[in-house]
């Protein structure tokens, strides 16, 4: 089986995350970067599939300027086979739109029987890029995915609902899955898979200009206020004026 | 006693030596030949120290009596009789052959110093095979049949030996005699092949035993090397040293190790008597060769807190303690590392510490360390980045002591994590960056000082093993220590209450020091008293070997200490380590009993900046 697996490259959750000064996006330099943590969980599942079947092939595939190289090379340091790097500033990219055609661009030549991706990422957390791409490609999609059985060109995936609820689908292949973080136990790269990734293949191509239809505007940190108001008068006037404060002005009742 | 035997009978006897030496030799050279097969040499320097260690812990039995004492000294019995009995036994067979080494009258006089200790021998085995076969403590595990047929012999053979002084009559001495003969022929024979081969390793293994505790291979990582570089550096790391080969054949699986591992007390499955020593011996004799550590437990080595509890109670000088080398195989073979500390390691690539965090507010408030000044205050990320935020305030006081004594001291702007959990968790690559990172921040510094003892002993010992180190480590209890005895500080009894001390595993067996932080605790507390298990042989707290980091289980290592300690009654207890700091801070408070004030957690500097008199230098 051949399986496309998207990784991306988020800032980690204890990173500092200072505002550019242009106000249009964080200051890059001073993020540390990790790997998306549900699409840690994909290429998981994908390397696992790989090595039930022991044959198949895991190619990972992401998207941004130089520095997602690291997360590639982990990835291939864990056992993906070979990358596709879709280079590209990302600077403030946050449509999902955009962001899916330059995926479903470099993949549709490739003939996947699988594509996954982390549910959604812990930057913007969308959650839509695996399911647009399946879309744009024609392919069977679902989201959510929690457990995966292969077998007789088919597969079978159990999707998280609501309120403690699960689904079993079938799918047809090709298909597209959106996998849920806690599926499997990620595995942590060995020193062979660490040396072995520095000879593997990270294709680099460069995508189409598409127009995208979001843009950011501006980001700030939201500022907090602390006012004091002074209720007076009598105990009646005072819990009439209290309530309508509440009411209208913090809108808390 | 001038018997004489006939022809056939010293045909016999000559036969039945021969067999059993032979067997003997055969034995022991099959487990030698497979201890030469292991890695790196058997180390022999510091010849005189080694010689005195094998004085102390076998003739005199130092360590069997002090881990435990009653079973300790009938052991003590049964072996110093055993040394007095070598003479008697060689005779015992030269007789046999009718060429007596010692005449009538020697004979005659040796037999006052042995009849004495054949009836201590007794009094030693009897009381052993009644604590082996009624009393049955756990540690010892199942009944070992050989064990109890090793006690009858002994018990046989001194009561042959003595009735053999007792003049019977020339038949009954010669049956007595052949008795005597043939049950040291089958105990020689049984000896090899059970764990009473003891008798001949431990005293090699105790005089080979390396200085160093912990004692684990260095792994050089290259990773510009060649894949044939990796596969067979990959391929040791499954293989035994010869110093791990002896001691798995020197076992005599007294359990001594079991019964002090927190791990094991707290609930766990580690059972360093069987994960780490005996369950490579059958592999070890079965394969003819050493590379057997793929088959430690895995479970169990992710349990240890690599205290070195174990190793330092080990009667015949084995390093039990081996979760770095099944750890190691873990991470760097299989890449199969529990999440936490996965997110661990990865904040220790990214971010240079545990936390994974950019700022410490504590390093920006403290001076920055020029070639001028005459420490280099090592922080660690306990302290740096607040792991225990009362821990800053602990830092802080030894700031003012160092103050107060005119001592300059500068934070490196640049420290990375020693490298402390990578290296005890098996991450030797992280290891590598770390500890070339931080190297290369310290080429200027002459004197470290630090209060956390995990980074003092990689600072100094680890790195060491690695490459040469320009600069001397001290742990701040000895910096303390040292201005106090110089005068430069002076220090006054002011603190009220009972107050005890837990001796840090890497302070006390790793860095040898247990004196430093006592003066300092005399010296400030009105009523010191001590905690059961002390000074090497203290109890981890449980966060040591990276165990700070790992999620709740469902054992309660962490706890174990925290219970002796309530109930010693101590108003306040003074620790040197910030992991103990932080497990004793956390551990105390739930246990402590509804009524009774909750005990004050404390650093050595606390202690001392609290009783500083300020009037001295300055
Ligand atoms: S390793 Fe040492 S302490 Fe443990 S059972 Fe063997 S001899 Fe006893
Ligand atoms: S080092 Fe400590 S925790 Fe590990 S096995 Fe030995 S006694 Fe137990």
């Amino acid at each position: 089986m051949k399986i496309a697996v998207l990784v991306k490259q988020v800032p980690g959750a204890e990173s500092p995350l200072p505002i550019h000064s242009n106000q249009k996006w964080v200051d890059e330099d001073a993020v540390a970067y990790v790997m998306n943590e549900s699409d840690n969980y994909a290429l998981e599942e994908a390397l696992q599939i790989k090595e039930a079947n022991s044959e198949g092939e895991v190619v990972v595939i992401s998207l941004g300027p130089d520095r997602i190289q690291k997360v590639i090379r982990e990835a291939l340091a864990k056992g993906a086979d070979r990358a596709i790097h879709i280079q590209i500033d990302t600077v403030g990219a946050i449509d999902p739109l955009a962001t899916a055609s330059h995926f479903a661009d470099a993949l549709k030549e490739e003939n996947f029987d699988l594509i996954f991706s982390g549910l959604q990422s812990d930057d913007f957390g969308m959650a839509q890029t695996g399911v647009i791409i399946g879309e744009m490609l024609g392919m069977a999609t679902a989201s959510l995915v929690m457990a995966i059985e292969t077998g007789g060109g088919k597969i079978k995936v159990k999707r998280e609902l609501e309120a403690g609820w699960f689904q079993w689908v079938s799918l047809s292949l090709p298909a597209s899955l959106t996998i849920q973080s806690g599926l499997n136990t990620p595995r942590y790269p060995s020193l062979k898979g660490i040396m072995g990734a520095k000879k593997k293949e990270i294709k680099v191509v460069t995508p189409n200009p598409v127009e995208a239809n979001q843009s950011l505007e501006k980001i700030y940190v939201p500022h907090s206020d602390k006012q004091t108001v002074m209720i007076e008068g009598s105990v009646d006037q005072m819990v009439e004026k209290l309530i309508h404060t509440f009411r209208n002005d913090i809108k808390v009742l | 006693m001038e018997a004489h035997f006939t022809g056939i009978e010293k045909i016999v006897l000559a036969l039945g030596i021969s067999i059993t030496l032979g067997s003997f030799a055969y034995e022991v050279w099959r487990r030698l030949r497979i201890v030469f097969k292991g890695h790196q040499y058997l180390p022999v320097d510091r010849f005189g120290t080694r010689i005195w260690r094998v004085i102390r812990e076998v003739f005199l039995h130092e360590k069997v009596i002090k881990g435990r004492f009653w079973p300790g000294l009938m052991h003590a019995l049964v072996f110093w009789g055993f040394v007095v009995f070598g003479l008697v036994t060689l005779d015992h067979f030269a007789i046999g052959f009718g060429r007596p080494l010692m005449s009538h009258s020697v004979h005659k006089l040796y037999s006052y110093i042995v009849i004495p200790f054949s009836i201590l021998v007794l009094v030693g085995i009897l009381a052993l095979a009644y604590r082996r076969f009624v009393s049955r403590p756990k540690a010892l595990g199942k009944i070992s049949p050989t064990s109890g047929l090793v006690a009858l012999f002994i018990a046989i053979l001194m009561i042959t030996y003595l009735l053999g002084e007792t003049g019977l009559s020339p038949m009954a001495w010669r049956i007595n005699w052949w008795i005597h003969s043939l049950v040291i022929l089958v105990f020689m024979f049984l000896v090899p092949r059970s764990k009473h081969l003891h008798l001949v390793l431990a005293p090699l293994n105790i005089f080979f035993r390396p200085f160093q505790q912990p004692d684990h291979t260095t792994v050089n990582i290259d990773l510009e090397g060649s894949e044939d570089e990796l596969d067979s550096m990959l391929a040791d790391l499954t293989r035994l040293t010869k110093n791990q080969v002896l001691d798995v054949f020197s076992c005599v699986e007294c359990g001594r190790c079991i019964d002090v591992c927190p791990a094991n007390r707290g609930g766990g499955i580690l059972d360093p008597k069987n994960h780490f020593i005996l369950d490579l011996r059958q592999p070890l004799l079965d394969s003819g060769d050493v590379d057997v550590l793929g088959g430690i437990n895995v479970e169990a080595g992710w349990e240890c807190t690599t205290c070195q509890a174990c190793t330092e109670v080990c009667p015949v000088g084995n390093h039990v303690e081996k979760s770095d080398e099944i750890r190691r195989l873990e991470v760097l073979v299989e890449g199969k590392v529990p999440q936490e500390y996965q997110k661990l390691f990865m904040n220790l690539q990214e971010s240079g510490n545990t936390e994974g965090h950019t700022d410490s507010p504590l390093a920006d408030r403290l001076p920055t360390y020029t070639p001028d000044k005459e420490y280099v205050l090592w922080l660690g990320c306990f302290a740096r980045y607040e792991l225990d935020p009362n821990f800053t305030k602990s830092v802080e006081n030894f700031t003012k002591i160092l103050e107060v004594a005119n001592v300059s001291y500068g934070v490196l702007e640049n420290e990375h994590c020693s490298g402390d959990p990578a290296n005890r968790l098996g991450d030797k690559l992280t290891y590598t960056m770390l500890r070339e990172h931080n190297m290369k921040q310290l080429a200027q510094a002459r004197k470290v000082v630090t209060l956390c003892p995990h980074c003092a002993l990689n600072l100094e010992k680890e790195y060491g093993k690695y490459t040469e180190i320009n600069y001397s480590v001290m742990h701040h209890t000895q910096v303390i220590e040292q201005l106090m005895n110089e005068g430069r500080i002076e220090v006054e009894k002011g603190t009220d209450g009972k107050v005890t001390f837990h001796d840090p595993c890497n302070l006390s067996r790793m860095l040898d020091e247990v004196d430093a932080p006592r003066t300092a605790i005399r010296a400030s507390a009105e009523e010191f008293f001590e905690l059961e298990e002390l000074g090497r042989n203290t109890l981890c707290c449980g966060a040591g070997g990276g165990l700070w980091w790992k999620k709740e289980t469902q054992g309660r290592t962490h706890l174990v200490r925290a219970e002796q300690v309530v109930a010693s009654q101590a108003d306040t207890l003074i620790t040197g380590c910030n992991f103990c700091f932080g497990m004793m801070n956390q551990g105390l408070k739930p246990l402590t009993p509804e009524g009774r004030s909750e005990i004050q957690v404390k650093d050595v500097a606390d202690l001392v900046a609290e009783n500083l008199v300020e009037t001295t230098t300055a």
